[in-house]
């Protein structure tokens, strides 16, 4: 466990190369790197830098070549496939980029999926995936499918759907990659809101400034170094 | 929504490509059936024949004739409680040279008694035993060629040459399946005055009643070994085993027709297969997504084969729903009808409907093992970069 109990994402030494083609390409060179309760980071950096990768190891969804993560007082490194799958369930929500809501379902019900997991009655799902449509502002398009969505609704039901299960932290993959200006902004007057109202730490990916002029503090990526 | 809603709704999300994935499995659920029918209603056939009856005929063949004292010799055997005879007559129809059924000479009194499961009414009885030129038919070949009782008809010998007219003394029908319902049953006497004197008195074959099915074989032996130093020796079996060596040159393409149906389940299995495959990797990414909150490699398994199952089960009933009036309905009394000899009961059989939905959901199963077992276990970033 990392010394300070209040930096609830806590990397050392981390590297990260994927195997190309028999030659090894290493994105992340032994990178040191925290988040602190209740901050609302933006990640940025040029493409092709590695702040995916980044996530992708903070959310467990992909192992490190070498060093430590400690997400939320767990090491990820000693947990296994299905202990990992819980830790996301139970303390992370997504933001995809490209809102990756499943087409069959309503909104409501992309909301309700994360629960699915847990023990929660059917009934209470529903409640809970109306609440969290309600704290988006999309009361009125709970049984509205995607399609019938706009981007930043779409976007928007995927926020719900990251927050349904209350995770501590929410991690966000360029979630105004896709928007138009207002859209984006509501987006992120939303996950300000989380951030201030609900103390939820937030770790988003941007390549705008102005999105990450809402964050509490910004870091850059290049080159696998953090600056 | 529930899980089983989830999977439900995945399994219907491409209507058209479902829709044309359950008609061909369905077709192809029919085609098994139907092949699977033969088998079973060919089965039966032999199944039902008598156990309590022998056939006697010639050592050698069916066509080589008995001298008709044999029968007195059968008769006298321990074990038989009675004998009769037929001879194959080949009569036609010239009206219809191409309808081929049984028409057999025997002793009207004696061929009664012995298929006691055929139920003639008693006055249909006395009026063949009183009419030389009497004839009963089975109800189905009745029907076949539209005779009721009190009709002439006339039919041309093959085996037997000239023109015989005959009147409909009766209709039989069948209380077991072990008799061919399409027979026409004329004297013996009568055909037998009609031959030259050198051709008299010979019989194609006896069947004979015994007291204990379990012994056929015993008393079989027995006539046998009677006339075995004689200068017509026979060979007997019970009716059953006739029925099968009768036939016995259909196996073959039964077997043919096995393996066809199995051939058709395994295209069927790659058919599905690749449709199943097909729609899985356009949602590789969806599979990421429920990876990355918290779904499990086996939730992803299980949506995908649970899609696979839906869509075997749903076309293992359309095509259950189809085979029964197709099938059955349809082809079934047809069959009946025009290939009696060699499938008398062309019904269904219940071990088939359960063996094909079972089968159409283990199809789902296998088809998508392989899409299913890949796609959970590919790694979550992997999946999640795959645009959709
Ligand atoms: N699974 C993988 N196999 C091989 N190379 C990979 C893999 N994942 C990422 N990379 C490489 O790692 C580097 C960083 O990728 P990453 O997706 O983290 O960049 P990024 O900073 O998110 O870029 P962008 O802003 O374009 O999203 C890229 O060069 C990429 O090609
Ligand atoms: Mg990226």
């Amino acid at each position: 466990m990392s010394e300070d109990a209040k930096q609830i994402v806590f990397l050392r030494g981390v590297t990260k190369s994927f195997a190309k083609g028999g030659e090894a390409l290493t994105v992340l060179h032994g990178l040191d790197f925290e988040v602190e309760e209740g901050q609302f980071l933006a990640l940025m950096g040029p493409s092709g830098s590695g702040k995916s990768t980044l996530l992708n190891l903070i959310a467990g969804l992909d192992v490190p070549t070498a060093g430590r993560v400690e997400v939320a007082g767990h090491d990820l490194g000693a947990l296994g496939d299905g202990q990992l799958a819980k830790f996301r369930a139970n303390t992370l929500g997504f933001v995809f980029q490209s809102f990756n809501l499943l087409p069959v379902l309503t909104a409501a019900e992309n909301v309700a999926l994360p629960l699915l997991l847990t023990s929660v009655p059917r009934s209470e799902r529903k409640t809970r995936a109306h609440t969290a449509l309600k704290v988006v502002g999309l009361s009125d398009r709970v049984d509205h499918y995607p399609r019938q969505l706009s981007g930043g609704q779409e976007q928007r039901v995927s926020i719900a759907r990251a927050i349904v299960n209350d995770p501590q932290i929410i991690i966000a993959d360029e979630p105004t990659g896709e928007l138009d200006r207002a859209s984006a902004d509501a987006v992120l007057d939303l996950l300000q809101k989380l951030n201030e109202e609900l103390g939820k730490t937030i770790i988003m990916v941007t390549h705008d400034p102005r999105a990450a002029k809402r964050a509490s503090s910004v870091r850059e990526l290049d080159k696998g170094q953090l600056s | 929504m529930t899980t089983f809603g989830l999977v439900l709704r995945n399994a219907l999300r491409n209507k058209f490509r479902s829709a044309l994935t359950i008609l061909g499995v369905a077709l192809a659920i029919v085609a098994f059936i139907f092949l699977r029918t033969i088998i079973t209603a060919w089965n039966t056939g032999a199944d039902h024949g008598a156990k309590d009856r022998i056939a006697t005929r010639h050592k050698l063949s069916f066509v080589i004739t008995l001298p008709k004292r044999y029968i007195d010799v059968v008769r006298q055997t321990e074990g038989v409680k009675g004998a009769t005879w037929a001879n194959w007559v080949g009569a036609k129809d010239p009206r219809n040279p191409d309808n081929f059924f049984a028409s057999l000479a025997v002793d009207p009194e004696s061929f009664l008694e012995v298929h006691h499961e055929m139920k003639v009414s008693e006055e249909a009885r006395q009026r063949w035993f009183e009419d030389r030129r009497g004839a009963i038919v089975g109800d189905v070949l009745a029907r076949n060629m539209g005779l009721k009782v009190g009709d002439k008809i006339s039919l041309e010998g093959t085996i037997y040459p000239g023109t015989f007219e005959y009147q409909i003394a009766g209709i039989y029908e069948a209380t077991r399946r072990s008799i061919d319902r399409s027979q026409f049953l004329i004297h013996w006497d009568y055909l037998n005055d009609s031959l030259p004197a050198d051709r008299q008195d010979q019989i194609g074959w006896i069947i004979a009643r015994i007291d204990d099915a379990s012994s056929s074989g015993d008393i079989s032996a027995r006539i046998d070994r009677t006339f075995e130093e004689s200068d017509v020796p026979t060979l007997s079996m019970s009716e059953r085993q006739l029925q099968v060596s009768f036939l016995g040159m259909l196996s073959a393409l039964l077997t043919a027709v096995d393996v066809i149906s199995g051939v058709i389940l395994l295209i069927l299995a790659l058919i599905l297969g690749n449709t199943i495959a097909m729609g899985v990797r356009e949602r590789q990414n969806e599979f990421g997504v429920l990876r990355a909150i918290g779904f499990l490699p086996r939730h992803v398994l299980a949506f995908i084969m649970g899609e696979a199952a839906i869509v075997g089960v749903a076309a293992g009933i359309l095509g259950l729903a189809v085979a029964y009036p197709l099938v059955e309905l349809g082809m079934g009394r047809f069959i009946e009808e025009n290939m009696s000899a060699y499938f008398p009961y062309f019904r269904i059989d219940v071990s088939t409907y359960a063996a094909a939905l079972l089968l159409s959901l283990l199809l789902g199963f296998i088809a998508s093992a392989i899409p299913a077992l890949r796609s959970s276990r590919m790694s979550v970033t992997d999946a999640l970069r795959r645009v959709a």
